[in-house]
């Protein structure tokens, strides 16, 4: 055996290991892609079917809004991948290996955040401003009214909703790591991200509702990324604040469990 | 090198290892033997961190596993076959892991190419045999080229080449210096390969002996056939030598080696018709080790392996 005594264990090795395993697993680039694609879908179908109702031209009031109605779903599907990310490994037993390789086991969970910002941020980025000129399009050809790239909002909307969605994914991994379990995370990302507004306007007290509901990460997500923020949000400095929260403290605690537990 | 200090886990209310301490040197395989349930794999788990101690250490190579700054090139080990995606292809869980070592494509192929994966690089792991499982497992272990390589139950699921080619691999991996640390619960197995024997019951300590000196404890002295039986008791007797008769012209004799007694009939004129060493075996010997250690007794009369 021939000797290949060379660099030791670096940050950067770490990085290139989960950018292997990231893309070695054929779902990871699918999944990217079905998220892009669910975007692009749902805020085409938004557009070309807003306005047929009775409301008709008056029911638009946010056409950005509407072209990025497929966010909510699609940061469902990075959600999950961000899961995958971290439970896959604990369903397979490749967590054992990983950790050997990394006994120092944090730089895994840093590595593994950068490469699923890494690959989900650029393309959620380049499918929002894709499915909103496609839906100006559509909309300007139904004779709705349409935003332009330039117009108050807007640039932070597509950017906001990137951004957005890339964080639910760390959520997701977050959760991942948290409970080591893939259907146990998923349905905790649902729970967090797509039922709790729903849940909490149906099961809290009135008097708390809006002072609760605002701070769920959906909610502090639309008070930086809407054009025309609905009623009772947070403004939009707190909103990212708040959900920069969501996705740090996770990870955070996340990163001292990965330490501590026996794998 | 491998040393092991006071090392406890519990889990709950059962302690799967217990006050454990020995040290493994390189150069020569050691062998890890415990029946079922005796702490092996938690004890190699503690090893590279993958479980903290309830108490107690263990370094490799003279340092904690984490504090090492190249882990994988200090130690190699194979805990679980299965540490694999199995959507992933074995060349790539062999480039990502080597990957945070800056461990290159070649290093990788060169591996592959050893435990002969080759053919199969491609393939993804999920498709794999239960031996090829295990070859790719063992291709994990080397691929730091490390200085100390750590295998648990190793020949689990090979087949008889896949046997013979991990006897070689152990005592070659031995032959270049390396720290070798193989665990079994056979012992038939670590007769063939190992030099040095670690031997744990219920996560205690049993044994740690040089195989040699198992095998010369479970020694049970000579079986002489003579027809002049009578004179050769003459001829034989002597301090520290017993010498009973089992029928009137067959003599078990303790103390001497077939070379002192083959030489002193000759040199008497005594013929000898058979002249045999008796050895209780080596199963026998690690069965008496372990007898009160056992966590899952069966019945008096086990049919099968007595391991």
């Amino acid at each position: 055996m021939t000797a290949t005594r060379e660099a030791g264990l670096t940050f950067g090795g770490v990085l290139r290991s989960e950018w292997v395993k990231l893309r070695s697993v054929r779902s990871s680039g699918l999944t990217v892609l079905g998220a892009s694609l669910t975007m692009i879908v749902a805020g085409l179908v938004f557009a070309s079917t807003i306005g047929t109702d009775s409301d008709g031209a008056d029911g638009v009031t946010d056409p950005a809004g509407i072209t990025l109605s497929g966010v909510l779903f699609a940061q469902l599907v990075v959600g999950v991948l961000g899961v995958l990310v971290v439970s896959g490994e604990y369903s397979t037993g490749m967590i054992r290996s990983t950790l050997t390789g990394v006994p120092s086991r944090s730089p895994v969970l840093a590595g593994k955040v950068v490469v699923l910002v890494g690959a989900v941020f650029p393309v959620v980025l380049a499918s929002a401003f894709i499915v909103f000129f496609a839906g100006q399009a559509v909309m300007g050809g139904a004779g709705l009214p349409t935003a332009r790239i330039g117009d108050a909002g807007v640039l932070a909307a597509l950017v906001g909703s990137a951004v957005t969605m890339t964080g639910v994914a760390v959520i997701g991994l977050a959760l991942g790591a948290l409970l080591r379990n893939t259907a146990g995370a998923v349905s905790a990302l649902v729970v967090l991200v797509f039922l709790a507004p729903g849940l909490g306007g149906l099961l809290l007290p009135v008097s708390w509702r809006d002072g609760v509901l605002k701070f769920l990460p959906s909610s502090a997500a639309e008070a930086f990324t809407s054009v025309a923020p609905g009623p009772g949000l947070l403004t939009a400095s707190s909103g990212a604040a708040v959900f920069a929260a969501w996705v740090v403290v996770p990870l955070l605690v996340a990163a001292v469990l990965l330490r501590r537990r026996d794998v | 090198m491998i040393e092991v200090v006071g090392l406890s886990k519990r889990y709950g209310p059962k302690t799967a290892v217990d006050g454990l301490s020995f040290t493994v040197e390189p150069g020569v395989v050691t062998g890890f033997l415990g029946p079922n349930g005796a702490g092996k794999t938690t004890t190699m788990r503690m090893l590279v961190g993958l479980g903290s101690p309830t108490s107690g250490f263990t370094r490799v190579n003279g340092k904690p596993y984490r504090a090492h700054r190249a882990p994988l090139r200090e130690i190699g080990v194979l805990l679980d076959a299965r540490a694999v995606h199995p959507g992933r292809s074995a060349r790539d869980h062999l480039l990502a892991l080597g990957a945070t070592h800056g461990i290159s494509g070649r290093r990788v192929d060169e591996v592959l190419e050893v435990v002969g994966l080759t053919e199969v690089a491609r393939r993804r792991a999920g498709a794999f045999s239960l031996g090829m499982g295990q070859r790719l497992g063992i291709a994990v272990a080397l691929l730091g080229d490390p200085r100390t390589v750590v295998l648990d139950e190793p020949v689990n699921g090979l087949d008889p080449d896949g046997i013979r080619w991990i006897r070689h691999l152990l005592k070659d991996l031995a032959a270049e210096g390396r720290t070798v640390f193989v665990s079994s619960h056979l012992m038939s197995e670590m007769a063939l390969t190992a030099e040095h024997l670690i031997v744990v019951g219920r996560g205690k300590l049993v044994a740690d002996v040089p195989m040699a000196e198992l095998i010369a404890s479970v020694e049970r002295g000579v079986h002489v056939r003579s027809p002049r039986s009578r004179e050769l008791v003459e001829v034989l007797r002597g301090d520290g030598v017993r010498i009973s008769s089992v029928t009137s012209d067959v003599l078990d004799v303790t103390g001497l080696s077939t070379e002192d007694i083959g030489t002193r009939a000759l040199q008497a004129g005594i013929p000898l018709f058979e002249l045999i060493p008796q050895k209780a075996s080596l199963e026998d010997a690690y069965a008496e080790l372990t007898r009160d250690v056992v966590e899952y007794q069966g019945a008096a009369t086990s049919l099968g392996e007595a391991a």
